[in-house]
């Protein structure tokens, strides 16, 4: 199989290299935003008599290379007028193109409907594009505006429920989606444990969400990709934008540092309740602390005409302290370098140097005798060459390679007693992953695209350090240590690799229909190790050793794709996925995943399956915008030990998710958002039975199952209302922009279940009497939630 | 690591608040099974090895026992001491200790049940456990402002050599601290195995798992201790299959509810160690521990 995708590969590659004979020239440049000079991530370079054309990489950078002659080209994007320009591609040719914001230009209350991206013409499948003016009319709870939770809004995106972190796409679970922020992985994309994401929306560009047909420049993890671009910062002119919040107040500054070649952006959020509650809770006047924070910053240069370089930065943390003593904190930190090169008009490079690091620090203990410390991280130093060969209008090639070192350090923990201190920490991990890959985006003839390409992964665990061996035991049960390895260091102790076939096509049926295909492999070294509803910020991640192997993904969808409409202002799609996987990882009752050394004792092994329909309609422009979708999904694992060895639903099994956005401008000056969600119930496991060892009431399942039973149906509905700032004043245009939203988070005010519970009654039954027992039905967020925020930029 | 009740805390402090309702669902149907609740100790007590069915999960009524077992435990010494039933509650089998309480330190016991042709089998064997050295008052105001808020903290020291597993009771005023809350095990001087902390001073937490802490009728903390109440703590051995098996039982038991439920462990069963010596036999759930136990009582005066 392999061989023989190589061999096609090849071969096709020669047929391009054979019929470069004829003279060629080559168009490239940048395609940016004529305001603030911020790159356009695939914008459209299209000729429409030869139906050809090209789109700009996330860099804003196009390249297309055509017989000599003379095209008539229109460089569009979405939300952009288009500017038509005929050139004359006798010699190699670089022009660089800015649009206009169609928004800025027209102030008007109906949306133009410009040329569109259309997905029934990209190659593109099983992605999703949020820009983040579409974010900001979300309706978002207590009126943050969120990109993590706007994704719950696409189809195959789905959630354990409010108030957890991450997202579940295809059946996936949380730890299987590659966040990344510049390129930089983030571990832990949450503040204030799930209810918001640590994205500032004043310094996100564009967010791209990968659920399947990943190119194989992507890996790591089998699920998803969430490449979430940073702004690079208004080149024109200084902006100061912010805004108060029900929870942060947020400030970001850009501007040009030299004007057109150089600017930068920082950006900064905090929650201030406990800034408000300070003069009253006196425990907060006493060093406890209880605050969240965020600062991204980003500068880029344009060193030439060929050169230019980004260094990006986050910097997150959330702090929760109980006294000066004890509480914890955890966070994120990230840098970003980035250098894009083009070495010719057809080849263009990038080097992206990344550090990123996620780390979090718990202590308790009320005096120096009686303590407990606990500081663990995730470091990882990233080095990642890739070039981007653009060979003629038909093919364009990619190529690179990607190297990460990553430290792990579980635990560096102390626990003092009485005086006398252990050290319990657990040993440092030290791995080393990498890839290659390779990868071609072709046209054949008019009608069918075709991407293919193959990412080879490597993966080494190092030393020093101890590793253990564990008996075979009945599944579902501690393993036993049977044996004790100590390696020194540089020593390989385990080492894995994984071909990873990527392919997808498209055939374009009609000028607005389309089917697409793909399929895809992927590999995932690392892994969240949590077996808790939702996942928390002292879940630990742990790399592919001895005795974990890495997790593997393989899936398949097939699409249909068709735009509609007068101005094709409506979007159709309907996408079916079909996933497998392996080596996914559950666990023991009662298993000990903190500062546990035995922790691979505690681990189950299992495949996974998981498959979909998803329906999306997508109204693009007008007075009345905004998308429906639709996702019929199941998701099971199978795992020896747990559920009598049958294959069982995921917590996060969604048979119904419907979800509805819609944006309506009611004039000028107010328009409202809505968004309404239907979930069907997630599995649960109920008890049977009970009964009763030394006074305790233990639940009991007969059948010994897992997930028997569905929690009730999800339904909520959000309505937020914006009203603009007046932009003149006394007849004259101001300068600064402002709005308002009040936002209603579950307007109805659903106690939405999140989970059921059993328990006996909490109190204290003398021996002799039933224990009383309950059922208790959990909602996070019961209630209407209102919101107010103001947002300004000047 | 009990993370859960920090969690709770953290969003209490920002007002957010989950509500819990309580349901009446309806849950599958499942056929009784035998239940054994054999934990034996040392102590100058009746031991009591109950036998009683499973019932259905929210029917609120005593379990029921069963009668006509013959109930046995062997040591490895070659002697067994019979259970007889108990005449005035069904399902209980007991044995009276005279002069010297049950077993000894470092030997092995076979529980055996027999029932209705069925033959029940477990095995335990007596662990060690540390003698109190004393208990102290303190007063502490868990930050919640409250002068009057006073502590109980009793003091061990876990014996050299690791794999001592303990379970503390602790009886306010003669009251068992039974809520689910207020299981305190111990592996070594602390909560797990892999913490290693042999042979330590008992860690604080555990050593503060002693106080109740309950609230009034509206709902404000009441201080564990007051002049004039009494405290008696013991440490009960437990095998490391005890150990694991209560530890699972706290999970399982301990719901609190709230925002406690998005770090929730899906329900799963609890382990046992009582087997069926015939495979396809009736089912049977339940554990069997011998501990030795000992206590140290004070009572609190100002």
């Amino acid at each position: 199989m392999l061989k023989k995708i190589l061999f096609i590969f090849v071969l096709s590659l020669l047929t391009h290299l054979a019929s470069q004979a004829q003279t060629k020239n080559t168009l490239n440049g940048y395609i940016k935003d004529a305001s603030n000079g911020e790159a356009l991530i695939g914008a459209t370079v299209f000729n429409n008599e030869l139906g050809i054309g090209t789109t700009t990489n996330v860099y804003g950078f196009y390249s297309i290379t055509l017989p000599a002659g003379n095209y008539a080209l229109e460089f569009s994007y979405i939300g952009y007028t288009p500017i038509h320009q005929t050139i004359e591609l006798n010699k190699t040719v670089r022009l660089d193109i800015e649009l206009l914001s169609s928004a800025k230009e027209l102030q008007e209350v109906v949306v133009t409907a410009e040329k569109e991206e259309r997905k029934a013409v990209s190659n593109e499948m099983s992605t999703n594009k949020l820009d983040m003016s579409t974010i900001r009319k979300i309706p978002a709870f207590l009126g943050e505006v969120d990109v993590i939770k706007s994704l719950q809004m696409l189809p195959g995106v789905s959630t354990v429920g409010e108030g957890a972190s991450g997202f579940n796409v295809r059946g996936g679970s949380v730890g299987q989606n590659l966040v990344l922020l510049d390129e930089a992985p983030v571990y832990n994309a949450s503040h204030l444990l799930g209810f918001f994401s640590v994205f500032n929306p004043d310094a996100v560009k564009d967010v791209k969400l990968y659920k399947g047909a990943v190119p194989a420049k992507y890996g790591g993890r089998i699920s998803s990709i969430l490449d979430v671009r940073m702004k690079e910062g208004n080149s024109k002119k200084f902006e100061v934008a912010g805004g108060i919040g029900t929870i942060f107040s947020r400030i970001s500054v850009e501007g040009p540092l030299i004007k057109n070649k150089a600017s930068f952006i920082v950006a900064a959020r905090r929650s201030y309740i406990d800034v408000l509650a300070r003069p009253f809770v006196k425990s907060l006047q006493q060093g406890a602390g209880l605050n969240f924070y965020d600062l991204t910053m980003k500068a880029n240069y344009n060193i030439s005409q060929r050169d230019r370089v980004y260094v990006s930065s986050y910097f997150g943390r959330d702090n929760f302290l109980f006294d000066r003593n004890q509480g914890f904190s955890w966070g994120n930190a990230t840098g970003t370098l980035r250098w894009n090169h083009i070495f010719n008009q057809r080849l263009f490079a990038n080097l992206t140097g990344v550090y990123s690091n996620y780390d979090y620090h718990l202590k308790f203990g009320e005096n120096s005798n009686d303590r407990f410390t606990w500081n663990s991280s995730i470091a990882n130093y990233i080095f990642k060459p890739e070039l981007t060969y653009f060979i003629d209008s038909k093919n364009e090639l990619s190529f690179g390679a990607e190297a990460i070192y990553y430290t792990f350090n579980p635990a560096n923990a102390t626990s003092v007693s009485n005086g006398e201190s252990s050290d319990i920490s657990l040993d440092r991990k030290y791995n080393f992953e990498s890839a290659l890959y390779l990868g071609n985006s072709q046209k054949i003839g008019k009608i069918l695209s075709v991407d293919y390409g193959l990412r080879f992964s490597n993966f080494n665990y190092f030393g020093p350090g101890t590793t253990y061996s564990y008996n075979d035991t009945i599944p579902g049960t501690r393993k036993a240590v049977t044996g004790e390895t100590t390696h020194a260091k540089g020593e390989s102790i385990a080492a894995y690799h994984n071909w990873e076939p990527r392919a997808s096509f498209k055939a374009q049926l009609t000028p607005n229909s389309s089917v697409k295909g793909s399929y895809n492999r992927m590999a995932q070294y690392l892994h969240l190790i949590s077996n808790t509803t939702a996942s928390n910020p002292l879940d630990v991640w742990n790399p592919s050793t001895n005795n974990i192997r890495p997790e593997i993904g393989n899936q398949f969808t097939f699409g249909y794709f068709r735009s509609l409409g007068k101005e094709t202002q409506y979007e159709i799609s309907v996408e079916g996925y079909y996933r497998r996987t392996q080596n996914q990882i559950d666990y023991i009752d009662g298993a000990d995943l903190l500062l546990n050394r035995y922790l691979e004792g505690d681990l189950l092994g299992g495949v996974g399956r998981a498959y979909g329909i998803e329906f999306y309609g997508q109204k693009k422009t007008g007075r009345l915008n905004g998308w429906i979708s639709y996702t019929l999904g199941h998701t099971e694992l199978k795992v020896d030990g747990i559920n009598r060895n049958n294959w069982y639903s995921t917590r996060y099994d969604q048979r119904h998710n419907l979800k509805v956005a819609a944006f309506y401008d009611l004039t000028k000056r107010w328009s409202v958002s809505a968004n309404f969600v239907f979930v069907s119930g997630t599995p649960t496991t109920f008890p049977t039975s009970r009964y009763v060892i030394r006074g305790m009431l233990i639940p009991y399942n007969a059948n010994d199952s897992r997930n028997n039973v569905r929690l009730p149906s999800y339904n909520r509905l959000d309505i937020s209302f914006r009203l603009e700032g007046k932009r003149f004043r006394k007849g004259k245009e101001r300068k600064n922009h402002s709005y308002w939203v009040f936002s209603a988070y579950n307007v109805y005010a659903r106690k939405n279940p999140f989970s059921i519970y059993f328990s006996q009654v909490d109190q204290r039954t003398p021996a002799g009497q039933p224990i009383p027992s309950q059922a208790s039905q959990l909602s996070i967020i019961g209630t209407i939630v209102p919101a107010i925020s103001y947002n300004f930029k000047f | 690591m009990k993370l859960s009740y920090l969690f709770l805390l953290l969003f209490f402090a920002i007002l957010l608040e989950g509500c819990d309702d309580i349901i009446h669902p309806t849950l599958q149907s499942a056929d009784p099974v035998y239940i054994v609740d054999a934990f034996i100790n040392n102590k100058l007590d009746t031991q009591v090895v109950r036998l009683t069915y499973s019932q259905p999960y929210l029917e609120q009524q005593l379990p029921p026992g069963v009668s006509g077992a013959i109930v046995t435990i062997a040591d490895n010494e070659g002697n067994t001491f019979a259970f007889l039933e108990n005449a005035s509650r069904k399902g209980d089998y007991i044995w009276v200790p005279s002069g010297t309480g049950f077993g000894k330190v470092g030997n092995h016991y076979t529980l055996n049940v027999k029932i209705n042709l069925e033959s029940f089998i477990s095995r335990s064997k007596m662990g060690r456990v540390p003698v109190i050295d004393s208990i102290t008052f303190r007063n502490g105001d868990r930050n919640s402002g409250n002068v009057d808020f006073n502590l109980g903290q009793f003091w061990a020291i876990d014996p050299a050599g690791p794999g001592d597993t303990y379970w503390i009771k602790a009886f306010k005023n003669g009251v068992l601290l039974s809520k689910p809350q207020e299981m305190n095990l111990a592996y070594d001087a602390a909560f797990s195995k892999g913490s290693n902390f042999d042979g330590f001073t008992f860690i604080q937490p555990i050593r503060n798992g002693i106080n109740p802490f309950d609230t009034d009728a509206n709902d404000r903390p009441i201080s564990p201790y007051q002049p004039g109440d009494s405290v008696y703590v013991e440490i009960h051995s437990l095998t490391e299959a005890s150990f694991n098996f209560l530890t699972q039982v706290a999970i399982e038991t301990n719901r609190p509810g709230g925002f406690s439920e998005l770090f929730a462990r899906p329900l799963a069963n609890v382990s046992s160690n009582i087997f069926n010596e015939n495979l396809q036999g009736a089912k049977v759930q339940g554990f069997f521990n011998v501990g030795s136990v000992s206590g140290l009582g004070k009572r609190f005066v100002k």
